[in-house]
């Protein structure tokens, strides 16, 4: 309960913290001080030190799982809070409501990763999605951002029709909202207890969940979004609140797969989903030419690959959810971090960039690494495991396969960068950067190479 | 068949032709006046399963506020008249099969739960949709998500005073 109130409470703060301060530049101050309160609450909470004695009648429950996915994320917001501070303060005269948007969205994720009720589950994607409407609004003379704003606001209200209307079918096959419900078999005597009307809610939950996880065929909206939206709020998008949503589809399957085996085949359903988004998201990569689209379409094969821990369930798959969420969040944050200082986001801007600022290049070379899955960094270990994962349930083994082919294939379009950055003549400009700018990056990059050299820094986490 | 039974049947149809005919005018200020027939015929059936208050609370809600704000939207953006944009072959075919495909998935979902048909849970106490009752669920059972839900409104707020305050 920690995370959820003073995430709430901090955003409150944020808001007012706009009356007393005038300096901008104040604002990401405050913020970073609110995340590390809530860091601290949140591992109190972790060791049993729940500051709210709330009775929540079993609709919220807090597993070890899910309490440091909230730190993680916490951390992972912080980091991004102080590299990309300034860019915020560049969007108009609201920086302290942005912030305070930002933080209700960290109540949408701490709601996400305890619910134990459809009730919550919704409520959290509803916490989590409006305040992003609003981000990705937030430059408003900016067509393509309008454009992106109501695109994402639509189909992302359609998508949430649709888990409503899951979720009343499932109430209606179950006769609760408990995500742990236990049937009896004598109540609706059709598949040993289990009702068709529950299976068809799970699908709508399935459909509304790969939207809002942005996996094809339900990826539509993400180029657009992604590219519209001013690129530091882009760069929250893809990770924090992305891996959260993550977490709840994992939570939400976890206990249903296994119950309603019996009548459809899971298995081949998500593979399918996985295959179509691996699929789509590398191939329609190799094609970009804007290196912000490029991202934008490789956080769709990024997501391909979460989906491997949907799809296996097991112990293996959470170490990896984690450890993705980890690697992937902060090679993200820090290209997007980068991309935001360039002049010139197509490729040709990036030409020559280690000659003009060897640091950016450098970094960004390790970021770009980590995404792609090259060893020693991060996403090495993160994909390692997503792949053990499906290994060690020991079907569908030609899907290891085709992930280990599209990882080869987003090798291509993350190095076309690197290659831009070294290996080509000319000037990319970028903005003047501070020192203090420069040695986030390295420490972004160090906690990359060190989580892909001892990966049990994060996962000893999970269980002690 | 009583009265009940008649009411109810003739509700349901009701509240299934209105909802076709949503679907099938072309002009859209009638769709909104339809969308109200609905809700009306919903709120009917909440009568019927003795839930007063989320009869009254469905209709003003709903058919009071916000299909008022629904008719101001089209009526200022002008979209009375009827101007479809050409859609192209492929993709009302896909939109035919899908959807298709979806029905006759439902369609089976609901005939599977013949079953429960005697079971239903909500009649059997007659006062579940009273006030009192609500409000007593309210706030015992369902306090948490009741406050939580302030955050979503709160975030709301926020929002809709960002984008609509000038830069």
């Amino acid at each position: 309960m920690n995370a959820i109130i003073l995430s709430a409470v901090w955003g409150v703060i944020m808001m007012f913290s706009s009356i007393l301060f005038k300096n901008k530049g104040a604002f990401k101050y405050i913020a970073a001080i609110g995340l590390i309160v809530l860091t601290v609450a949140n591992i109190a909470n972790t060791y049993g030190c729940d500051f709210f004695n709330i009775n929540t009648h079993e609709m919220l429950r807090y597993t070890r799982f899910g309490l440091f996915f909230n730190t993680i994320a916490f951390l992972c917001t912080l980091i991004y809070v102080l590299l990309s501070g300034k860019e915020i303060e560049k969007h108009g005269n609201y920086v302290a409501e942005y912030y305070a948007l930002i933080f209700f969205v960290l109540c949408g994720v701490s709601i996400l990763t305890s619910f134990n009720n459809l009730l919550m589950l919704f409520l959290g994607i509803e916490i989590l999605s409006i305040p992003l409407y609003i981000l990705t609004g937030s430059d408003k003379r900016n067509l393509k951002g309008n454009e992106a704003a109501l695109k994402y606001f639509l189909m992302g209200s359609f998508s949430t029709g649709l888990m409503l209307m899951g979720i009343a079918l499932i109430y209606g096959g179950t006769g609760s909202f408990q995500i742990d419900v236990v049937r009896s078999a004598t109540l609706f005597g059709t598949f040993s207890g289990i009702s068709f009307l529950e299976v068809a809610g799970l699908l709508f939950m399935l459909v509304a969940m790969a939207f809002k996880v942005s996996a094809a065929p339900f990826h539509f909206w993400t180029p657009d979004v992604y590219d519209g939206a001013p690129t530091v709020f882009t760069s929250f998008m893809a990770t924090v609140v992305k891996a959260a949503a993550f977490i709840a589809f994992i939570k939400l399957f976890e206990v249903r797969i296994a119950d309603t085996s019996a009548v459809i085949n899971w298995g081949m359903l998500l593979s399918l989903l996985i295959i179509a988004t691996l699929l789509i998201g590398n191939i329609t990569a190799v094609f970009q030419q804007s290196v912000k689209r490029m991202l934008a379409y490789s956080s769709i094969a990024q997501a391909g690959f979460m989906l491997f821990a949907v799809f296996s369930l097991n112990d293996f798959a959470k170490e990896g959810l984690i450890l993705y969420a980890v690697a992937y969040s902060l090679a993200t944050i820090g290209s997007f971090a980068i991309l935001a200082k360039m002049k010139d986001i197509t490729f040709e801007g990036f030409n020559g960039l280690a000659k003009s600022h060897p640091v950016l290049a450098a970094t960004n070379t390790i970021f770009l690494l980590s995404l792609a899955g090259i060893p020693l960094t991060a996403g090495f270990f993160a994909k390692y495991y997503m792949l053990a994962s499906v290994v060690k349930t020991g079907h569908y083994l030609w899907l290891v396969i085709l992930g280990v082919l599209f990882a080869a294939v987003s090798v291509y379009y993350y190095f076309r960068v690197i290659q831009a950055m070294y290996f080509k003549e000319g000037d990319a400009q970028a903005e003047d950067v501070t020192p203090g700018f420069k040695i986030g990056l390295i420490i972004v990059a160090a906690l990359i190479i060190l989580v892909g050299i001892y990966p049990q820094v994060v996962l000893n986490w999970l269980y002690f | 068949m009583g009265v009940t039974s008649i009411l109810f049947w003739s509700l349901s149809a009701l509240a299934l032709i209105s909802a076709i005919m949503v679907l099938a005018t072309k002009n859209p200020v009638h769709s909104v006046l339809w969308l109200i027939v609905v809700f009306f015929a919903i709120s009917g059936h909440y009568i019927l399963l003795n839930a007063q208050f989320l009869a009254i609370v469905n209709l003003i809600v709903y058919a009071g506020a916000i299909m008022v704000l629904f008719l101001f939207v089209i009526m200022l953006m002008n979209l009375n008249t009827a101007t479809e944009p050409k859609k192209n072959l492929w993709m009302k075919l896909a939109g035919i099969i899908s959807g298709g495909s979806l029905f006759l998935i439902l369609i089976s979902v609901v005939r599977s739960s013949v079953d429960m048909s005697q079971k239903s849970a909500l009649v059997k106490d007659g006062n579940i949709g009273l006030i009192d009752t609500l409000g007593k669920v309210l706030f015992n059972e369902y306090t948490i998500p009741f406050e939580i839900s302030s955050i979503l409104f709160l975030s709301a707020m926020v929002g809709a005073v960002v984008i609509g305050k000038k830069n």
